[in-house]
């Protein structure tokens, strides 16, 4: 098969992006097969597989340093790997020009666990990099668009000005995943979105995710610690542990799971006092 | 014994990792600054007048003020010395020729390389803590265009203006010293200055100038990408940013007198 092929396999299901969000289609829209990173002699993943649906909210756990960031930086394109092949859209990133790639990079918005705003700007200046970068608009309607994003992620117009050094620890994510949307992505990653946050801003977060999601038709790729948004918002969960997914689908897949690692996450008390639930969602 | 011979076994391994890095990212820099000379859309203007004016507006007045002063003090020992003899006027060629050529752009590149290069390492290490190049990066676009590219060429214009400025308060201070504790009249400190001077001496200075800044931007940019996650890291990166900057700045000026010797100018 060429590379023609493929790009026209591709074309076919950016085609197929354009569907009314909801319906969200089949298919892998990230696929990973028989990676392996590693920094000098440790090896962080090996022969690691991964699919990621169009339309869904994917959770990502593991154990800390097991190398739930480094994979999403690896599919990014932030950590170079060893071995193994990251399909994007259908595409092969290794494979890619830098035009192509850029293109690619357009359709993904990532949201860093710090926010990563960059701090020199204001939050509205913040989100018009992306736009600024690829769209050439003139400056009121950029200003405009950048407004548009601020209400659908919740945060009231008078953050618009401030510097990200001035917002609380939720406000900064928001305005992280107002810029992560400044593009109308098809995929974003969320970095540990609802660490840092109190119950309730958790909770909410998890909200705006599933309503976006929703809405947009996005495809989120989400690593979490957070129980929580495991439960309430992922559609399916997928664990990371010695090097390897260990186990992925939806969370009863998880809750059946013997894996000691998976036993211990989800058996333990913070867990189990979820599990009602779990259940309820389970047969529901 | 055998510690001290594995550490400065370890010292080379990591000097030659230096250069080979440096190396590397000279490449990228040429090509970033190609990316920008081909796409001037990509050129980002309003960085580079904000940058030019915290190095060059704001770093004038510090760097006229040591200038003005070591001018002062090279001139009085100058007259000091050159007494014995009864050669005191030879003092005007002394520093004329002393400032122009090395002192003022020597001055100004250490000067700067405290206050400019320690910011840009701090900037850049900021940036790389917070995940903010990777933003970038992910954004498609390039930090070496964006950060580094812009500041280097702030560098470039602002350290020829920042070393004429100081020969200027260098010979300043020199002129008044003389004035004041040898007895040369300012009238004939002119004269001599423009018979011993000559267009040569000038431009040593200001074309040794853009090489310092290129060298000073390139380390202070190396430094500041190769922070990692923590604050020490930040503190380290930043001294070895100001420390490399200074000696290689330094090593510069030494292979330019080599060079100008030989070639006799």
């Amino acid at each position: 098969m060429g590379e023609r092929d493929i790009g026209l396999e591709a074309a076919q299901r950016r085609d197929g992006g354009g569907e009314p969000a909801g319906q969200g289609g089949s298919g892998a829209i990230i696929r990973v097969r028989n990676l392996k990173v590693a920094f000098g002699e440790k090896v962080i993943m090996d022969g690691l597989d991964l699919d990621v649906m169009r339309g869904e909210i994917l959770g990502f756990v593991g154990g800390s340093g097991q190398g739930k960031s480094v994979l999403t930086r690896t599919i990014l394109g932030l950590v170079r790997k060893q071995r193994g092949m990251i399909e994007i859209f259908g595409e092969d990133v290794d494979r890619l020009s830098p035009p192509q790639r850029r293109r690619l990079e357009r359709r993904i918005g990532v949201m860093f666990q710090q926010g990563a705003l960059f701090s020199a700007l204001t939050v509205k200046q913040n989100i018009q990099v992306p736009m600024r970068e690829y769209l050439d608009l003139p400056p009121d309607l950029l200003d405009e668009l950048a407004m548009v994003k601020l209400d659908l992620v919740g945060l009231p117009q008078d953050a618009a000005d401030k510097a990200p050094s001035e917002l609380s620890g939720g406000m900064i994510k928001r305005a992280a995943l107002a810029r992560a949307l400044a593009l109308d992505p098809e995929i974003v990653f969320l970095d540990e979105p609802t660490s840092g946050l109190d119950p309730i801003g958790a909770a909410e977060f998890d909200d705006l995710i599933v309503t976006l999601k929703e809405t947009l038709g996005l495809t989120v790729f989400m690593v979490t610690h957070d129980l929580d948004s495991l439960y309430d918002a992922c559609d399916r969960i997928a664990a990371l542990a010695d090097r390897k997914v260990i186990a992925v689908g939806p969370l009863a897949t998880m809750l059946a799971s013997d894996h000691p690692w998976l036993k211990a996450y989800f058996g333990g008390e913070r867990a189990m006092a979820r599990q009602p639930a779990g259940k309820r969602e389970q047969s529901g | 014994m055998v510690s001290v011979l594995a550490n400065i076994g370890e010292a080379v391994v990591r000097f030659g990792r230096d250069m080979v890095g440096g190396a590397m990212f000279l490449g990228e820099v040429v090509v970033g600054s190609a990316a920008v000379v081909l796409g001037p859309r990509k050129f980002r203007g309003p960085s580079l007048v904000n940058q030019v004016e915290l190095i060059a507006f704001n770093g004038a007045p510090i760097i006229m003020l040591i200038s003005f002063l070591v001018g002062c003090i090279v001139a009085q020992q100058g007259i000091f010395q050159l007494q014995q003899f009864g050669a005191t006027a030879f003092v005007v060629n002394l520093v004329g020729i002393l400032v122009l050529r090395e002192l003022s752009v020597l001055l100004t590149s250490i000067m700067i390389a405290g206050r400019s290069g320690s910011a840009f390492t701090a900037e850049i290490g900021s940036m790389k803590m917070r995940e903010e190049i990777d933003a970038l990066r992910v954004m498609g676009l390039d930090p070496i265009e964006v950060l580094v590219v812009p500041r280097i060429l702030a560098l470039i214009i602002s350290l020829p203006i920042l070393t004429f400025i100081s020969s200027m308060a260098g010979l300043t201070g020199a002129g008044l010293v003389a004035w004041l504790y040898g007895g040369i009249g300012v009238d004939t400190f002119l004269a001599r200055l423009q018979s011993v001077i000559t267009w040569k001496h000038f431009a040593v200075g200001l074309i040794k100038a853009p090489f310092m800044a290129f060298v000073i931007g390139l380390i202070a940019s190396i430094e500041g990408l190769a922070v990692k996650g923590s604050a020490e890291s930040l503190g380290r990166q930043v001294t070895a940013s100001v420390v490399k900057a200074i000696f290689m700045v330094i090593v510069v000026d030494g292979l330019f007198a080599i060079f100008f010797a030989s070639i006799e100018f």
